[in-house]
């Protein structure tokens, strides 16, 4: 059969996002795929190199547009690895519960795209608005409904408002009383099963040779997550399970992406109750003179699709001298993607990427 | 676990500069003949996740330096290690800003080929053996590589955007 070039992307109804692929098929079957970012490549890490310590908050949570919490998280973290400072013990918890947070919307955002390629538009509009209601709650607690910068080195900006722990708790219960509506529509309905079971298998090996993280790796059975191997924030305060799946393929991941929606909720309950009183900041130097002396760090934190790093450098100036972001998406785009694709159907192109997570922002930055 | 693995990273290679920081960051500076094999012995050492190539310019020193972030995966079927986990070994290794070059990683770790590709469209480090260090985010090339600490983003857009013909119009009104 002939040999033909397809290009999958940018502007595809398959596509989540700016990313393409050029795939290389004979009849139905690829051959060969080659992803193509750049699209959103807006230079961040150059950029932050012109802008002083505090002013580089706005970009950093424009690297991930669907989760730019952690992205926060991960900067503050450098910052304060950088400069030594501490954090107030309640700060830690409200880290924890607004990463988790944002965690739980960023899945639902993540639901919205899987369901939405596949054609079960009833599915993907109940995540959209459950993830809404998620935004609600952020715009009472910073002010802004998707880039927040609520983090800050020395702890977060303000503290819960009066009765905010309630509205919490209600808006969990909400969505979590409709899991079992996902469940018979969504992830135990046959025609979701029977074409993701099977399809864009990763095997335990492959995942570790390709540096995979996050739900790419505990797909294959490796309870790996930076929250345990590495702790920070709160996450060593309270008690919770790693969900795992041992197949490797679409279907356990979308399935350990619901475990661990489900898994982050009842984390939010247990940090709600053990949540200590205090101060949540500690006050920083004038951001406008804030040097930072000679020193370098790479910090590392979970974000909602797997290991986030950073590696920082300064060199005594008021400006970092270089940043550079080790995002989740980075090897699951471009590494695994191309050899997920190998061997599968055109058909399945889409479900594959999205079933990876991959969001093409994280990978250009 | 870090001073048996400090010692015996110190007894293999002589010319290694190890640093301790916060008991779970290893700083280790080696010569840029040394650091493919360092790379490989650390491997063997089970820290087998590549996490991050990163690239900086020492433009002063007239050097970039390559920055290796390496930790370790979960055994078989095992429990949380806290002596290992949380290790992470940054291993620098510094090379010429004249002819920047050096050996593809890539044998030794898959995942290294996109931040190759990274690099060498970036900062134009060549690196040897790579099967394809074709442009991977940027749409052209440029005279000198855009994170280069000598190539100047405010004067680029000046001279770029400016010359546009819609632009140069309307400045005039």
């Amino acid at each position: 059969m002939r040999e033909l070039e397809l290009y999958f992307g940018p502007q595809h109804l398959g596509m989540v996002g700016n990313f393409s692929i050029t795939l290389k098929v004979e009849g139905d079957r690829i051959l060969k795929a080659y992803a193509n970012p750049g699209y959103l490549h807006r230079g961040f890490e150059k950029l932050m190199e012109l802008r002083s310590w505090i002013q580089n908050f706005t970009l950093v949570c424009r690297i991930n547009v669907v989760e730019p919490d952690s992205m926060e998280m991960i900067y503050a973290m450098g910052v304060e690895k950088l400069a030594n400072i501490e954090v107030p013990e309640r700060a830690h918890y409200i880290r924890s519960i607004y990463l988790e947070l944002a965690r739980v919307g960023s899945h639902l955002f993540g639901l919205w795209a899987y369901a939405n390629m596949l054609g079960f538009d009833t599915v993907a509009q109940w995540a959209m608005y459950h993830r809404d209601l998620i935004l609600d709650l952020f715009e009472e607690l910073t002010g802004g409904r998707t880039y927040h910068i609520y983090i800050w080195p020395g702890g977060v900006r303000r503290d819960f408002p009066n009765g905010f722990k309630e509205k919490i708790v209600k808006t969990l219960h909400s969505i979590g009383s409709c899991v079992p509506d996902y469940n018979s529509t969504f992830f135990n309905n046959r025609l979701f099963v029977n074409r993701a079971k099977g399809i864009g298998t990763v095997t335990r090996k492959e995942a570790i040779d390709m540096g995979a993280t996050g739900q790419v790796l505990r797909a294959t059975g490796m309870k790996y997550d930076i929250r345990k191997v590495e702790s920070y924030a709160a996450y060593d305060k309270v008690d919770w399970e790693v969900p795992i799946r041992e197949d490797g393929d679409a279907y356990s991941r979308i399935l350990v992406i619901r475990d661990e929606m489900i898994e982050s909720v009842h984390m939010i309950f247990k940090l709600l109750e053990a949540m200590p009183e205090g101060e949540v900041y500690n006050r920083i130097p004038n951001p406008f003179k804030w040097t930072i002396s000679n020193n370098d760090a790479y910090v590392r934190c979970e974000s909602s699709r797997g290991e986030l790093g950073l590696y920082i450098v300064s060199n005594g100036d008021n400006k970092p001298y270089r940043v550079h972001f080790r995002t989740p998406s980075y090897p699951h785009g471009l590494t695994i993607l191309e050899k997920a694709l190998e061997n599968a159907s055109i058909a399945d192109v889409g479900n594959i990427m999205i079933s990876l997570y991959v969001v093409a922002p994280e990978i250009d930055r | 676990m870090n001073h048996s693995l400090i010692e015996k990273i110190k007894s293999f290679f002589t010319e290694i500069q190890v640093d301790l920081r916060e008991e779970d960051r290893i700083v280790l500076t080696a010569k840029q003949e040394s650091a493919m094999a360092v790379l490989s012995f650390l491997k063997d050492m089970g820290f087998n996740h590549l996490a991050l190539i990163s690239c900086v310019d020492w433009i002063n020193e007239n050097k970039f330096e390559l920055v290796y972030i390496l930790s370790a995966y979960m055994q078989e079927d095992e429990q949380y290690n806290p002596d290992r986990d949380k290790i992470n070994i940054i291993l620098k290794t510094k090379i010429s800003r004249e002819k920047p070059q050096f050996l593809s990683v890539i044998p030794i770790f898959k995942n290294a080929e996109p931040y190759e590709r990274e690099i060498h469209e970036l900062f134009g480090v060549h690196f040897v053996g790579h099967p394809r260090l074709t442009p991977l985010l940027l749409c052209k090339e440029y005279k000198i590589p855009p994170f280069r600490k000598d190539f100047d983003t405010r004067d680029y857009v000046k001279n770029f955007f400016e010359k546009i013909p819609f632009v140069q119009e309307k400045a005039k009104k």
